[in-house]
């Protein structure tokens, strides 16, 4: 099936900065894609050119095949939720939701009844269509976004981090909720965001933009267990990092310590110098029990997760992350002996 | 003289005069009671608190003075009979309210005729002792000492309407039909007033039968009808005559006209008609007469301010103050006329001015003013 | 505006809280008003102030309105007659030039400053200096700008003479007329709409323009849908104060339009100089000033001061 919206070789250039590098991107129709990035990465920069606010140096915008670099927010079947929301503060909340079609001169009856109909989607009470936006809480607020932007029926719905300023309960009720909209209208969602948690939770896909580049896209397991670098691995979640140099043998050498390490047999990157093990791969070995690597080190601080225990362990005055189920037999101040299996660590480009 | 423009800071300042008048006031009569020395406060027309006049007499006396400028002679009146008769010292006004009005009522007091009668031997021959308008109405007082004058009809400028046209025909030039739409009015109400009832054809001095006064409404109607501009600003009439945008204006003279002639406009003049319905006379002179305040609590620097400004010199910088020049009663002496330039003698249009004052009388009071400026500003407002 | 009134209740019934029990030994009276509510206390010496130097002068004029006409006391019988004589004689032609000019040159204002005002907050790249070059005049007397401009505009004026002397040309003049009086007035109140205009535009959230952009709406229905609403506390604080700054205006009557039209400001002016009259001019000045508070409730109830600026409705 062709692609609803298609990025190709997109390029943007602010004087002489790159903003983004010839950004390449297909989203199909009814999928939930997020483009996750830290703060920097051209996320913003991005998501203006998608709605239409901004416009690529160079490159094309494809909307079902059809060109649409030139054409303006207001001319193209789409639209976004904002970060700061972009509620009109000066109409109430029924007002707000019918903005898009009384815009296109429906008649007040059917908005009303259209109107209506979204409040219930959203789960707000009726009595809410009289309500001023001052007087909504913010994930009330959320809901009212959506609800416009739904109004508008777009082609896409674009998000450009609208939960970054919730708490994390809601955001993670929303999230979800989320998901279960998009799921049911069968719409396409393109969210932008910093958190890939956020990320993880509501996509099909994730594109992981860094410097303006897009550097990996895939569904979020692909993503998670096959990092294309150890930047999205270290994106990914905290993760143990060792720089490594290849030695004749096939054996890892630790470039700041000496120590070699087993290479996993798996290699995403024959040329990687950054040996990357999570920190629930690691063990506690107890005594006399080997591993393909094993390292001696201090146990220096344990924090409590819940269900988890993570520790800090510290090797040749390097910290190491292990994160346990439950709880080791060790305590703060004893010497530890920690080890993995050689498959269960990545070799990757730094 | 006649009166100044209204600016928009005289008129809030008379508002302002208003509001404080009676709530201010006694606070600022205390204090004004408790250290007089060396201060003067002058009510005077607007020429006498120039710099040139009152620089040199602050540096010499040590004085602080401080001069507030007339609006209006009966605004001025008004003010010392509300009790400011405490706060001023010399009042400056034009020549029948001294001797009818402010030293019946006791609002200013007589000079010592020992002192002041030695000036008027100095002046013109008009003003020659017994001058009429210094003395009381008993004639045994004197009230207060001239100085500025001038005749005070219309201006005119000559390229458009001969001189000649203008003293023949009077105020009727402006009732000529093809005058309509080239003339404007200098809106200084009193003065309309005289200058409307002159053209009426009756004196504006005296009480007015009621087909009068009708006649005097029809007058005002068609003046204001068909005046291209009014304005209260003697400049800008003056610039409008200059021009082109006018043939003349009603109600001016040289006190109006000097200025445009000082800048070498020779063709704006001041016209005082031949023949006019008063006793045969047509032309009307005003004589500013500045006198003593009767304030309660008198300062020594009121007598000397008086003789300081009729000194040769000051009285000179009297006649030629910013904005305005006019002839002073003191030129009469050879130290003072020697000040005056040729040039100077021109603006005020000093060759024919004997001739013109044997045309006019005096400035007087209108007995019928309230309720002809009712009909008159009534007329301008439906113009 | 009903709701800003209830809030004001609640406000001042919290500054003066209903008396509580009284302890065992009370203490000393000014103590307790000390204690109960300072804010009043302090806020006692303004009031004052306020009183003084704003009530004060009003109730003056209002007070001199009712003395007979041609009077300069206080303290005599009240009467109605100069009331009478406003209201018989011709005084009404006035008051509707003053007002139909104000209203006018707010209407002018609201359309020419709009531009500008969006200009200087969005897409001027220097607005500092034209926001200079608006603010400079303001320390020059109104007087002598207009008066520049009847040099400019007259006869054998800047223009003129300009066209005459390059193409032996004569303009028109354009002074001493209506239209000339309207445009004087919009060149002095200008500022007076503009700034504040320009404030209530910048208080624009730019998403918000943004998102009604995305929805769809053109051009004009963002200018009519967001724009102008969001804006509108800073164009209702514009037309008011042009409105009331207008309707008092007196110089470009008498410079620009050579007194073609008398503006009740010039009559009020004439009331308490030329005529003498002052409690004619107070009534002149009452009725003025009810005029105006007439108005400007009538424009504040509709706009709902409140809901404009987004707090509840």
């Amino acid at each position: 099936m062709a692609p609803i919206l298609e990025l190709v070789d997109v390029h943007k250039m602010f004087g002489d900065f790159v903003a983004l590098e010839r950004i390449n991107l297909e989203i199909h129709d009814g999928e939930f894609v997020t483009i996750v990035g830290p703060s920097g990465s051209g996320k913003t920069t991005l998501i203006r050119m998608l709605v239409g606010m901004d416009q690529p140096t160079t490159g094309n915008i494809l909307l079902r095949g059809e060109r649409i670099n030139e054409i303006h927010a207001n001319q193209r079947p789409t639209c976004m939720v904002f970060q700061s929301l972009a509620l009109f503060p000066h109409r109430s909340v029924g007002e707000n939701i019918e903005f898009p079609l009384k815009i296109r001169a429906v008649p007040k009856a059917s908005r009303r009844a259209r109107a209506m109909e979204l409040l219930k989607q959203l789960h707000l009470p009726e009595s809410f269509y009289h309500k001023g936006i001052h007087q909504c809480s913010g994930g009330e607020r959320q809901r009212v976004a959506l609800a416009r932007a739904l109004a508008f029926d777009p082609e896409i719905l674009f998000f450009d981090e609208p939960l970054s300023a919730l708490d994390y309960r809601l955001r993670k009720t929303l999230e979800k909720e989320l998901k279960a909209i998009q799921r049911s209208t069968g719409k396409t969602f393109v969210y932008i965001t910093h958190s890939i948690e956020e990320a993880m939770v509501m996509s099909d896909r994730i594109a992981i933009l860094r410097s303006g580049r897009m550097v990996q896209v895939g569904t979020p397991d692909e993503i998670y267990h096959r990092p294309r670098d150890a930047f999205v691995a270290q994106f990914m979640g905290e993760i143990n990092r060792f720089s490594v140099q290849k030695a004749s043998d096939g054996t890892l050498t630790d470039t700041d310590t000496g120590v070699r390490y087993q290479a996993p047999t798996r290699v995403a990157d024959a040329d990687g110098t950054a040996l990357m093990i999570r920190p629930e791969q690691i063990r506690l070995l107890p005594e006399g029990e080997h591993m393909d690597n094993v390292l001696s080190g201090v146990l220096t601080q344990s924090y409590s997760l819940g269900s988890r225990t993570q520790y800090q362990v510290s090797v040749d005055g390097r910290t190491v992350l292990v994160e346990l189920l439950g709880r080791a037999n060790a305590g703060v101040g004893d010497a530890v002996r920690i080890g993995w299996p050689a498959d269960s660590a990545m070799l990757l480009k730094a | 003289m006649p009166h100044a423009p209204f600016s928009r800071r005289r008129f809030l300042q008379s508002a302002a005069a208003l509001a404080t008048g009676v709530a201010l006031s006694p606070a600022s009569m205390v204090s004004a009671q408790a250290s007089r020395a060396g201060e003067l406060n002058l009510l005077v027309w607007e020429g006498y608190n120039s710099p040139n006049v009152l620089d040199p007499f602050r540096r010499e006396f040590s004085a602080r003075v401080s001069a507030s400028t007339v609006i209006s002679d009966p605004d001025a009146v008004n003010r010392l009979r509300a009790g400011e008769t405490r706060v001023w010292d010399i009042i400056n006004l034009n020549n029948p309210w001294a001797r009818q009005h402010m030293h019946p009522e006791g609002l200013i007091v007589p000079l010592d005729q020992e002192r002041f009668r030695g000036y008027y031997d100095e002046m013109l021959p008009e003003f020659q002792w017994p001058h009429e308008w210094s003395m009381s109405l008993d004639g045994e007082h004197l009230v207060g000492l001239p100085q500025r004058f001038g005749p005070f009809s219309f201006v005119v400028n000559t390229d458009k309407v001969s001189r000649a046209t203008a003293e023949d025909q009077g105020f009727n030039v402006f009732m000529d039909p093809s005058m309509k739409g080239k003339y404007g009015i200098l809106t200084w109400s009193d003065w309309n007033i005289f200058h409307m009832c002159l053209t009426a054809g009756f004196t504006p001095f005296r009480k007015h039968t009621p087909e009068e006064m009708e006649e005097f409404r029809k007058v005002a109607e068609y003046l204001f009808q068909n005046a291209r501009l009014l304005s209260d600003d003697h400049l800008q009439m003056n610039q409008a005559l200059i021009t082109g945008t006018i043939d003349a204006y009603f109600t001016g003279g040289t006190y109006t006209a000097s200025v445009a002639r000082y800048e070498g406009f020779d063709n704006i003049r001041a016209i005082t008609p031949n023949s006019g319905p008063i006793d045969g006379k047509g032309g009307i002179v005003w004589i500013e007469i500045t006198s003593l305040v009767n304030n309660p609590n008198p300062t020594p620097l009121a007598t000397s301010f008086l003789e300081y400004i009729m000194r040769p010199d000051v009285s000179y910088e009297v006649a030629m103050a910013d904005g305005s020049y006019n002839p002073v009663a003191q030129m009469g002496t050879p130290s003072v006329m020697e000040k005056f330039s040729a040039k100077d003698l021109d603006a005020i249009q000093f060759d024919s001015l004997e001739e013109e004052l044997s045309r006019c009388v005096p400035f007087q009071i209108n007995p019928d003013y309230a309720e002809m400026l009712e009909i008159y500003t009534a007329a301008r407002r439906t113009r | 505006m009903r709701a800003w009134l209830l809030s004001l209740r609640s406000r001042l019934s919290s500054m003066f809280p209903d008396p509580v029990a009284p302890d065992v030994s009370p203490p000393p009276l000014a103590t307790r008003l000390w204690q109960r509510a300072p804010g009043p206390l302090l806020a006692m010496p303004v009031l004052v102030l306020l009183l003084v130097g704003f009530l004060a002068p009003l109730i003056l004029v209002v007070t001199y309105s009712f003395m007979p006409p041609h009077t300069f006391s206080l303290t005599q019988a009240p009467t109605l007659d100069n009331y009478r004589n406003v209201f018989s004689s011709t005084y009404y032609v006035s008051f509707g030039w003053s007002v139909l000019l104000a209203a006018l040159t707010t209407v002018l204002l609201l359309l020419v400053s709009w531009p500008i005002a969006y200009g200087l907050t969005r897409s001027f790249s220097k607005p500092m200096v034209l926001t200079l070059l608006l603010v400079l005049p303001l320390f020059i007397s109104e007087n002598v700008r207009l008066f520049g401009w009847v040099l400019t505009l007259s006869n054998h004026g800047v223009l003129d003479g300009t066209a005459r002397a390059l193409f032996d040309v004569e303009l028109p003049m354009p002074l001493y007329n209506i239209p000339i009086v309207l445009f004087g007035m919009a060149f002095i109140f200008l500022p007076f709409m503009l700034f504040p205009m320009a404030l209530g535009i910048s208080m624009i959230p730019e998403s918000c323009r943004e998102a009604a952009y995305d929805l769809g709406a053109t051009r004009l229905q963002v200018l009519r849908e967001v724009e102008i609403p969001l804006a509108m506390p800073g164009i209702a604080i514009g037309s008011l104060l042009t409105f009331v700054l207008a309707l008092g205006s007196i110089s470009e009557a008498k410079l620009l339009g050579g007194q073609s039209i008398i503006m009740i400001a010039h009559e009020i002016e004439t009331a308490f100089t030329y005529a003498q009259n002052w409690p004619l001019g107070a009534a002149l000045a009452t009725l003025l000033i009810l005029l105006t508070a007439a108005m400007v409730i009538a424009l504040l109830a509709r706009l709902d001061m409140e809901r404009l600026l987004g707090r509840g409705r």
